[in-house]
């Protein structure tokens, strides 16, 4: 009953019904109102599209809207591990991973707030997997989903 | 009566990538896996080692005590070479060797054997070689599609490690290179992606006659191809290679591991790739190493029985060889 091979294989049938989440560029997670750099805005998690840490030089570009309205990429915080990155300065952070596993925050100003309640977010990353034989390829993935603001978790980071 | 050869049948983590990514199974999950699919594990360096291509203390603590735990052996890492991570060049010779040489010493430091290379690595390898031989740690080139057996980028390799002559410097062969056909669900996806069919039939019918990608593109645009979907027939000629498995014999000595690259397996057997001669020319030449399962087919089938049923194929096929020889 308890012998070493039935142990193994009950461990084997307990990994394999681990559950999973649906991985996409936008997860299932909520809005978050936010201060960042003294603005008002909201928290948006995001996923690398690649199935490898790519370097921010690597990101191509983001294009992002809220409820069909596009969103000036030029004012959006990137935040990596907490580090703020501008996605203009993308091109010179060859240095900087952002490992396959870790989500990343998007900071979109908005003044006045977001409202309470649900909203339609779009998102477009645009990656380039560096080592393709064929050269430089960039490879566009996009979602979209109707996300909640969560006004229970306030970011607020100076 | 054959010399009783054998290669050892191991999984890279790569196979686990839909999982991975879908957070179902972690790093050390993954891990755990491998002692059920024989015991040999590859990793792929930015996917897997968080601080790539430097090697933490962290990772190097989770890696090792994963090895230990469950009784692993590290067969070949994979390390990159990642030419264009900058936007307005490549990289220059000093600036590969530098992004390779972490990588090197994070798989000497992990206890890998074998280092995969891209082939981008070739106008550096011989800076590479002191610390290849100082630490005795084989490095090999993967033969990738476009990189067939034939294709000139590869003669150029083999050109090179017969000149530098050394046992430490060779090729990881992907099996991906020995495909009888176009797998159904790639087809399926080019259809769609939009391409139209009949520039698809086109593109289908020059892979088969070995027409190479840059003289297949300029003729499948004329066709009305339009450039947002010519990713979806380049990732025919970039994953998909059509070398005959007799062809292994004649690099064997240069054979330092293996990709066991599939993409589905029906009723037992992988229908696009010629796995039954592949192993049967590993077993005449005497192929000793390592054979990685590697699992890049659609993301909605499960991975880890996928590669159990690929690792039985091969044992189905190496039987079937020791049999033949009686």
């Amino acid at each position: 009953m308890d012998s070493p091979a039935a142990h193994r294989a009950a461990r084997l049938q307990q990994l394999l019904s681990h559950p999973g989440i649906v991985r996409s560029l936008l997860p299932d997670e909520p809005l978050r109102p936010a201060r960042r750099g003294g603005a008002a805005g909201i928290d948006l998690t995001v996923h690398l599209t690649s199935y490898r840490s790519l370097p921010l030089s690597c990101i191509a570009a983001i294009e992002l809207s809220i409820d069909a309205e596009p969103i000036d990429v030029n004012r959006l915080l990137f935040v990596l591990q907490g580090n703020e990155y501008r996605v203009a300065d993308f091109p010179a952070l060859s240095a900087v991973w952002w490992f396959i596993l870790d989500p990343a925050v998007i900071f979109i100003p908005r003044d006045p707030p977001l409202s309470a309640g649900a909203h339609d977010v779009a998102a477009t990353l645009v990656t380039v997997e560096p080592y393709m034989t064929a050269g430089r390829f960039a490879f566009h993935a996009s979602a979209m989903k109707r996300l909640t603001v969560d006004r229970s978790n306030q970011v607020s980071v100076q | 009566m054959s010399t009783a050869t054998e290669f050892r049948v191991g999984v890279t983590l790569h196979s686990f990538t839909a999982e991975y990514l879908a957070s179902k199974w972690s790093f050390e999950d993954m891990m755990e896996l491998c002692s059920y699919l024989g015991g040999g594990v590859e990793i792929v360096g930015p996917a897997h080692q968080r601080g790539f291509p430097r090697l933490t203390h962290e990772f190097e603590r989770q890696f090792k005590s994963s090895v230990e735990r469950y009784g692993l052996t590290p067969t070949s890492y994979g390390s990159y070479a990642d030419p264009f991570t900058l936007v307005d060049r490549d990289f220059t010779l000093d600036e590969l060797a530098d992004y390779t040489m972490p990588q090197l010493e994070s798989a000497v430091n992990l206890g890998f054997p074998v280092v995969r290379l891209q082939y981008f690595a070739a106008p550096i390898v011989e800076r590479l070689m002191p610390f290849v031989e100082a630490h005795g740690l084989k490095i090999g080139y993967e033969l990738h599609a476009p990189l067939t057996l034939e294709s000139a980028r590869t003669q150029q390799l083999l050109e090179q490690i017969t000149r530098i002559d050394s046992p430490l410097l060779g090729v990881i062969p992907d099996m991906g290179i020995f495909a009888r056909s176009v797998p159904q669900f790639r087809i399926a996806a080019a259809r769609a992606r939009g391409v139209p069919e009949p520039i698809l039939q086109r593109a289908l019918r020059l892979w088969e006659d070995d027409v190479i990608l840059e003289t297949a593109l300029p003729e499948l645009l004329g066709m009305g191809l339009e450039p947002d979907k010519v990713l979806a027939l380049e990732v025919m000629w970039g994953s998909f290679g059509r070398s005959d498995p007799k062809g292994l014999l004649e690099i064997m000595p240069h054979i330092v591991h293996m990709h066991g690259k599939y993409f589905s397996i029906v009723d037992g057997d992988e229908p696009d790739i010629r796995y039954r001669e592949a192993v049967a020319a590993l077993l005449t030449g005497g192929y000793e190493g390592w054979i990685s399962s590697e699992y890049e087919g659609p993301g909605d089938v499960s991975s880890f029985e996928s590669v159990q049923a690929h690792q039985t194929m091969i044992r189905r096929h190496m039987d079937d060889y020791h049999r033949s020889r009686h």
